[in-house]
């Protein structure tokens, strides 16, 4: 620590990061930014689902639906944004299309809502939900899926682009 | 038609078929502002054009009393050309073989000396054109830092910045758009941190510019270039200080000026550059983080709040418990909407009216303005209390955005919001707010996302943004610009 400060401030350095850190930083920040905001809009009753359905099919303590219970609900959908992050790096990162986010957004919350919906209690079976809350839902999703997918295609699609122009340089020398 | 193949061969020798054509062609003798001063120098005719107004009488003076001693100190001698041009006591003194050329000077302000049997002609560049000195820019004040801000005249402009930034590698490119106009444009960018593509691309696009003039500067060379449609966000950034600017280029950016308009370009350029202001740059790191959080909710509430307010008020199941108190308590007989769209649009009024009033009458406006208009409207029963608190808070917020043309542009898609609201609810905003997202980030400025580092997300950049970080931390230029040399100066450390 004590040589760390003795460092100047001129000495410290920045990398470039790899796209699979990217992708793992854009998981968890996506999922942290975007839970955060989908409380908010619990909060306002915009939607009648909040955070901390994520906990639920864990049979724990009261904490699970205080204040406690959202943070570590939040934390843990970054974790799992992660994991959905990966899963884009590994399949659809080739694609630098906004409206793939769009659908990758979309296919997330059919699987959430329709094919692991037995699993939260806290979300009611589709056709008991509110409008506001399903509009509300979609909007979340799909913001989710272009922040994720649209941030590592973008990256992938500017690391061929460098590549490519070395090779042109390459050449032309 | 002999005029036209006059024009585009080399000067003709006989002075006066270029004195003929001067009168036919550029008005001479008709147009007050144009003149020739012809002087018999070793027994040779010498006729000197110029524009009155446009070039320093000063220097003419010096020039012609040098060219009259002429007479008193050489022998006769046939090479009267060269003579004449070794007198030309300036430094920027250039040969000219066309008729083209020498109409094109004159017009820009400078002198062209031609020489009975010469078919070539000097031009000496004594041009002064009426301007006002460097003043701190109205826009974008700073309680500390430098009070010059750029004005209309395009070699002042540039002189300025290089002044900032007296890199060898620095390039200042000139060139004449308009058919009629023939205005400068200066494309400036550091030869090896600027994308080359990025400038080949802005080359191209100025190049292929056909127009007849470019009276209104800087933003009709924006239109033409970004082809910017119905699309409200500004494409790009302006700028009226040289500081600011000479930032931009050692980030790799490349900048336009445009000869006739004090603010200057900055391309490429993503949403987050409208919200950042130089002030923050002239404090501390925290105090400036500060500033610029203080500056996004500004921003954020210009947008957001207004729409979501009246959203509780058409549905106050909505608020939590202990925000109920929120919500006009008083009923009137208009609608709560149209008392918004009347209030936003009165905000608009003022703010029309303040830009064109004299500033020894616009205190009076603004008291007329605030005290009158907004008291009386709720006396007289057209206004609830709260909706001149809401709409005054988001119109303050639209005047904190530092880039004016966004602060409209946000307004805009306040009212979209308002009436999505007021039409669908929940759904409204809701669905409003994510296209607004989604198109903020469809939005290419010279094919760079507009809405980067959030949307594609790039963590570090984005860092920066949130938090203004010590210029000496920052060893990297962002990437945005492709720069050629990611590492600023000096790479080794």
């Amino acid at each position: 620590m004590v040589e760390e400060n003795n460092k100047l401030e001129q000495e410290h350095h920045e990398k470039p990061m790899s796209l699979l850190g990217l992708s793992v930083i854009t998981g968890l920040f996506g999922g942290i930014f975007w839970s955060s905001i989908a409380y908010l809009a619990y909060v306002f009753k915009f939607t009648e689902i909040r955070p901390n359905v994520i906990l639920e099919p864990w049979t724990i303590g009261d904490w699970k639906v205080g204040w406690l219970g959202t943070i570590i609900s939040i934390i843990i959908i970054g974790m799992l944004s992660i994991g959905v992050a990966l899963i884009y790096y590994f399949t659809l990162r080739k694609f630098n299309r906004m409206y793939i986010g769009i659908g990758y957004g979309l296919a997330l919350f059919l699987i959430v809502f329709f094919v692991l919906n037995p699993i939260f209690p806290g979300i009611d079976p589709f056709k008991e939900l509110s409008r506001n809350t399903i509009v509300t839902s979609i909007c979340f999703y799909v913001l989710y899926g272009v922040f994720i997918g649209f941030s590592i295609s973008y990256e992938e699609s500017e690391i061929q682009k460098s590549k490519d122009s070395k090779q042109k340089e390459v050449r032309s020398t | 038609m002999v005029q036209q193949s006059i024009s585009k061969k080399m000067l003709p020798e006989s002075l006066d078929t270029i004195e003929d054509y001067m009168k036919r062609n550029i008005g001479l003798g008709k147009s007050f502002d144009l003149g020739v001063r012809k002087l018999k120098i070793l027994r040779k005719d010498i006729h000197i054009y110029y524009v009155n107004g446009l070039c320093d009488t000063q220097f003419i003076i010096n020039l012609f009393e040098e060219l009259v001693e002429i007479n008193d100190h050489e022998k006769l001698s046939t090479n009267v050309f060269g003579i004449v041009e070794n007198r030309l006591i300036h430094q920027s003194v250039n040969r000219i073989k066309s008729m083209d050329e020498l109409v094109d000077q004159v017009l820009s302000g400078l002198i062209v000396v031609v020489v009975e049997g010469e078919r070539e002609g000097l031009v000496v560049d004594v041009r002064s054109y009426p301007g006002r000195q460097p003043q701190e820019p109205d826009t974008e004040k700073v309680v500390r830092g430098a009070r010059d801000g750029y004005t209309e005249n395009i070699i002042v402009n540039t002189a300025l910045t290089r002044r900032r930034i007296r890199d060898e590698k620095l390039r200042f490119e000139i060139m004449k758009i308009g058919e009629r106009s023939k205005t400068d444009v200066a494309i400036g960018y550091i030869e090896d941190v600027a994308d080359p593509d990025l400038v080949e691309i802005i080359k191209r696009e100025l190049k292929s510019i056909e127009t007849d003039g470019l009276t209104m500067g800087d933003k009709t060379v924006e239109e033409f270039m970004l082809k910017q449609g119905y699309n409200p966000f500004p494409l790009v950034r302006y700028s009226e200080r040289p500081d600011v600017v000479s930032a931009h280029i050692l980030e790799g950016h490349v900048v336009i000026f445009v000869d006739t308009s004090p603010s200057v370009m900055i391309t490429p350029t993503t949403f987050f550059h409208h919200v950042q202001h130089a002030e923050e740059y002239r404090q501390s790191p925290t105090v400036g983080t500060f500033v610029r959080w203080v500056r996004f909710i500004g921003i954020f509430t210009s947008i957001f709040f207004l729409p979501l307010w009246f959203l509780f008020v058409l549905e106050p199941d909505l608020l939590p418990g202990r925000l109920a108190f929120i919500g006009p308590n008083e009923t009137t007989n208009i609608p709560i909407i149209a008392q918004l769209f009347i209030a936003d649009i009165g905000i608009e009024f003022l703010r029309m009216a303040a830009v064109h009033t004299p500033t020894s009458l616009s205190t009076a406006m603004g008291l007329i303005a605030a005290v009158l208009i907004g008291q009386i409207a709720i006396d007289v029963g057209l206004f609830v209390p709260e909706v001149i608190l809401y709409v005054a808070v988001a119109g303050i917020g639209s005047f904190m955005t530092p880039s004016y043309e966004l602060g409209i542009a946000n307004k805009i898609v306040r009212l979209i919001l308002l009436a999505l609201v007021a039409i669908f609810h929940v759904p409204g905003y809701v669905i409003g707010v994510t296209l607004f997202i989604l198109l903020l980030a469809s939005i290419r400025s010279l094919n760079i996302p507009y809405f980067w580092p959030f949307l594609p997300f790039s963590p570090m950049a984005f860092l920066k943004i949130l938090v203004r970080q010590s210029v000496p931390g920052s060893k990297l230029r962002p990437s945005i610009t492709h720069s050629r040399n990611r590492y600023r100066e000096p790479s080794n450390s």
